[in-house]
């Protein structure tokens, strides 16, 4: 069987170097926590593995207006981060939700993301704050709305020889509304069957620039778009409430699978838009 | 006097290794050179197997050896032995074993199960057994796919004069109850290890809750004699030494480590494989099911359909039940029907019905073997009955205690099954239990005790 | 053949792995160090985990390569012949051991928990171990033993 290199980035120049030396052969190591479940069910053979550990893409820096984060920061880390707590507080609240401790401690958001799973629940988070990735090769780098990353599932954007650098988040500084709700078979360790995450900036009573962003319903993460076009600009109330959460249940395009038919999705996103909607509003 | 165990509270004995990491459970047996054991198993729910070659497999480098049905001394096996270690010829459910490997690392007895050419035709498969039940039905088994207790497809469990009950009934509750199945999911995945000696012995280390039941159905199939097969129950290391047993006669029976079982370890999962193939290739060979073979081929509680019909006077006393359960059990016999007995034995609960007519039927399906699980068929007898007691409340108007306090066995009563009860505590549990629940009973049920009846 | 070396429980080892090997095996097959079993080998049970420079992870997802030089403990470290971790005081004396084939993983995620936060509420407790599945599911017995050892860890603090 065939020897097979694990190799080291120091740096993110070098991880895009080993990258584009190994084209499609290499797969990038963080955290391990998608990547050795495939290894363990002989899903994935990896011929070149470039570990990211130590490479420097572990921080979180203010930026301006908005919040910067490696894409090798542990979930941990991020969700303690005092900065975090303040100017993207549904970031760190969805990450509390995400998988168990152990699995947060090392792995990775810029790993969740790359994984392409339409159920990754940082995605929804992301999406609702309307953040952005800085995507990185060795021949360039751009920037792209989260939105845009996701393709399909366990698809994304990503070129064979690129990487997520980093992932930056408008700082939320002075009060917008959020909330977040993830349905799954239990409370830890469990993949969504339905996640909703919702921002909010309030103005004068009136929504202005609200994201409803909805995981596991559709090929990839999702924003309702008609319901938050419905709610732009308006107060919110109990009609206009049951509106957008029957628009939202409209955007979604749900599977049938063990964790839960298409037909509950639907109508459980439907359900929890309603009560996030109604929490944000109070 | 104060005792020193009774009434007291015991340390686990087997605690201090529990926590210190010192327990050893099968898979934390290390032996050396020991094989690892891979199956190959059933892509299909039914079929019959046209071609079966290993000879690709077995000639692989680091591969000690392969067995199909061929290599199973006796090929039999189960409470009514009709479950062949290895199939042969006809497979009854998707993941059934048809060849098995034992090879110097994972990888390689992974590789080698890919290189075993096996053709299996398809066949017409049943999976729902209300289905299988029909006498269309395609065949699970050749001689039906109703299990028979003596002469009748179901067992039967008669008392009083069923009729004469209905009779005197003021109404009648029918309801139908369906208990889905459910995996024991324990966390010790089901493993062996068999170690071979020059000598002829064998031992196998077993994660079996059923040791004694095993030992004999392991002789069976390898066809050896009790003394020729060591079979160990492991106590945690004690110190650093291990305790070996030398012969059949010093085996140490007493309680073995299990990482969990709740029935899942009732059936041989994996201890003849690991026996016959250490005896072909003089290696110890250890198999670990993976967790996805465990959750869906391992045995497990099978599903259940439930018919109750009760007839019920105005005052709340059940005077006739008739029932009828229809118990899913996969493929082979397992457990089953000793489950269907216990379910049916216990058909009326903890309450008295003088006249009952009990009908529970084990029907096969191409399903892998369901088994025990935490109570044998009890759980969902129970289940039922509990929410046919809220029904009845809710039909005649009543509280739900009060049909249970009602109806709840008192000393002297006799069961579906003849036994008459002579120390009964079920009213005074009742009592304490509301208690506990913060619920105020009324005091007709406060008044009343497991001693009389309090009505007639 | 990749060369690994990393200190378990204090000693430190020099082994060869592939690159697909993770920790876990490592840990059983290489180290004969068998407290961390294979549970479900997909990061979903708990029973597998260690601490990695005092971190609680998964072994079985655990890339061993990517365990280069690092401290892992199990909860045969825990403990001193003679000398019990407060914790495995706790699980023995509180019967927070069942079956036994989740403790270890329980003993070390608690550990990671009260290294951390030493007076940790009942919650906290439950979201620390949230990840480690017991099907023996004496949960309300884990949660007692663990609460029981910050006790006695804090008493013999003062
Ligand atoms: S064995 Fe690692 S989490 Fe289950
Ligand atoms: S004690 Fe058995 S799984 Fe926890």
């Amino acid at each position: 069987m065939a020897e097979g290199q694990f190799l080291k980035a120091t740096d993110l120049q070098e991880a895009c170097e080993l990258l584009a030396q190994y084209g499609g052969k290499a797969r990038l190591l963080a955290g391990g926590t998608d990547l050795m479940v495939a290894v363990n069910q002989r899903k994935l053979f990896p011929e070149v593995l470039v570990y990211l550990g130590d490479s420097g893409l572990n921080y979180i820096n203010a930026e301006g207006d908005n919040l910067v984060i490696g894409a090798a920061t542990p979930f941990t880390d991020i969700m303690r981060s005092d900065r975090v707590q303040e100017e993207t507080p549904l970031l760190a609240e969805v990450i509390s939700h995400l998988a168990s401790p152990a699995i947060r401690n090392v792995g990775t958001i810029g790993g969740n993301l790359a994984n392409g799973s339409p159920a990754a629940d940082s995605a929804t988070a992301l999406l609702a704050l309307g953040a952005s990735l800085r995507l990185r090769s060795k021949t360039g780098e751009r920037e792209v709305a989260v939105e845009e990353f996701f393709t399909g599932p366990g698809e994304t954007m990503l070129e064979p020889a690129e990487l997520v650098q980093e992932i930056i988040i408008p700082r939320q500084i002075g009060g917008a509304k959020w909330a977040y709700r993830k349905l799954g078979k239990r409370k830890a360790q469990t993949l969504s069957i339905v996640s909703v995450a919702i921002s909010c900036p309030l103005e004068g009573g009136q929504c202005q620039g609200v994201r409803i962003a909805l995981g596991a319903v559709a090929p990839t993460p999702i924003l309702a778009t008609e319901a938050a076009r419905i709610l732009e600009g308006k107060a919110m109330d109990a009609k206009l409430i049951d509106k957008a959460a029957k628009a939202a249940a409209e955007a979604t395009r749900p599977i049938d699978d063990v964790r839960g038919s298409a037909w509950y999705r639907r109508r459980a996103t439907e359900a929890l838009v309603k009560q996030l909607l109604a929490q944000i509003s109070a | 006097m104060t005792m020193k165990v009774v009434g007291q509270r015991v340390k686990r004995y087997d605690g201090m290794a529990h926590v210190t990491g010192e327990t050893r459970f099968v898979d934390d047996v290390i032996v050396p050179g020991t094989l690892t054991v891979k199956a190959l198993r059933s892509p299909v729910s039914k079929g019959t197997i046209k071609t079966m070659d290993t000879s690709s497999a077995e000639a692989m480098p680091g591969v000690a050896g392969v067995i199909t049905a061929e290599d199973v001394p006796c090929n039999a096996y189960g409470l009514v032995p009709d479950q062949p270690v290895i199939a042969d010829e006809t497979v009854r459910f998707k993941g059934e074993v048809v060849a098995a490997v034992a090879a110097v690392d994972e990888d390689t007895a992974l590789e080698a199960l890919e290189k075993i050419n096996l053709e299996i035709e398809e066949e017409e498969c049943v999976l729902d057994p209300l289905e299988a039940m029909k006498p269309d039905a395609p065949k699970v088994r050749p001689e039906g796919n109703v299990f028979m207790y003596d002469e009748r497809p179901f067992r039967q469990i008669i008392l009083g004069d069923i009729e004469a009950g209905f009779k005197d009934a003021d109404v009648v509750v029918e309801n139908e109850y369906v208990h889905p199945s459910l995996e024991h999911a324990q966390l010790e995945l089901q493993t062996s290890l068999a170690v071979p000696a020059a000598s002829g012995k064998l031992t196998i280390y077993t994660v079996s809750q059923a040791l004694y039941f095993h030992l004999g159905q392991l002789c069976g199939i390898l066809q050896m004699e009790p003394d020729q097969i060591q079979c160990k129950s492991w106590a945690p290391k004690t110190g650093s030494s291990w305790r070996h047993n030398a012969g059949f006669s010093d085996v140490n029976y007493i309680g073995g480590t299990v990482g969990g079982g709740f029935g899942s370890k009732n059936d041989i999962h994996a201890d003849h494989v690991t026996a016959l193939l250490a005896l072909k290739t003089g290696q110890p060979c250890k198999w670990r099911w993976t967790r996805e073979e465990d959750l869906l081929y391992s045995t497990f509680r099978g599903a259940w359909f439930i018919t109750i019909k009760d007839g019920v006077k105005k005052d709340g006393r059940i005077v006739a039940r008739q029932m009828k359960s229809i118990r899913d059990a996969g493929g082979y016999s397992s457990l089953n029907p000793y489950v269907v007995d216990k379910h049916s034995f216990v058909a009326t609960g903890p309450y008295f019905v003088p006249n009952v007519q009990i009908h529970g039927y084990c029907v096969y399906t191409n399903k892998p073997p369901a088994s025990s699980m935490r109570g044998f068929g009890v759980t969902p007898s129970v289940f039922a009955t509990e929410l046919q007691m809220d029904k009845i409340a809710q039909e005649l108007g009543m509280d739900p205690w009060e049909v249970r306090f009602i109806n709840a066995y008192r000393t002297g009563d006799q069961t579906p099954t003849r036994r008459v009860l002579n120390s009964v505590a079920l009213v005074e549990v009742m009592q304490k239990l509301a208690e506990k629940a913060g619920v105020d009973l009324p005091d007709k049920l406060k008044n009343m005790n497991s001693k009389e009846r309090g009505w007639t | 053949m990749h060369s690994l070396e990393l200190t378990v429980n204090g000693r430190s080892y020099q082994t060869t792995v592939t690159l697909k090997t993770t920790l876990l095996e490592v840990l059983r097959d290489k180290l004969f160090i068998t407290s961390p079993k294979v549970g479900c080998n997909s990061g979903d049970c708990g029973t597998c985990s260690v601490l990695i420079d005092d971190k609680l992870v998964r072994s079985c997802i655990t890339n061993a390569l990517s365990t280069q030089g690092k401290e892992i403990t199990t909860v045969e470290g825990l403990s001193k012949p003679g000398h019990l971790h407060p914790l495995q005081e706790a699980f023995h004396e509180k019967y927070g051991a069942q079956c036994g084939f989740c403790t270890p993983g329980m003993i070390l995620a608690a550990k990671a928990l009260l290294d951390e936060n030493p007076k940790p509420s009942r919650k906290d407790v439950r979201e620390a171990l949230s990840g480690n599945l017991c099907r023996c599911a004496g949960y309300g017995k884990i949660v007692d033993s663990v609460m029981a050892a910050a006790e006695q860890m804090g008493q013999a603090k003062n």
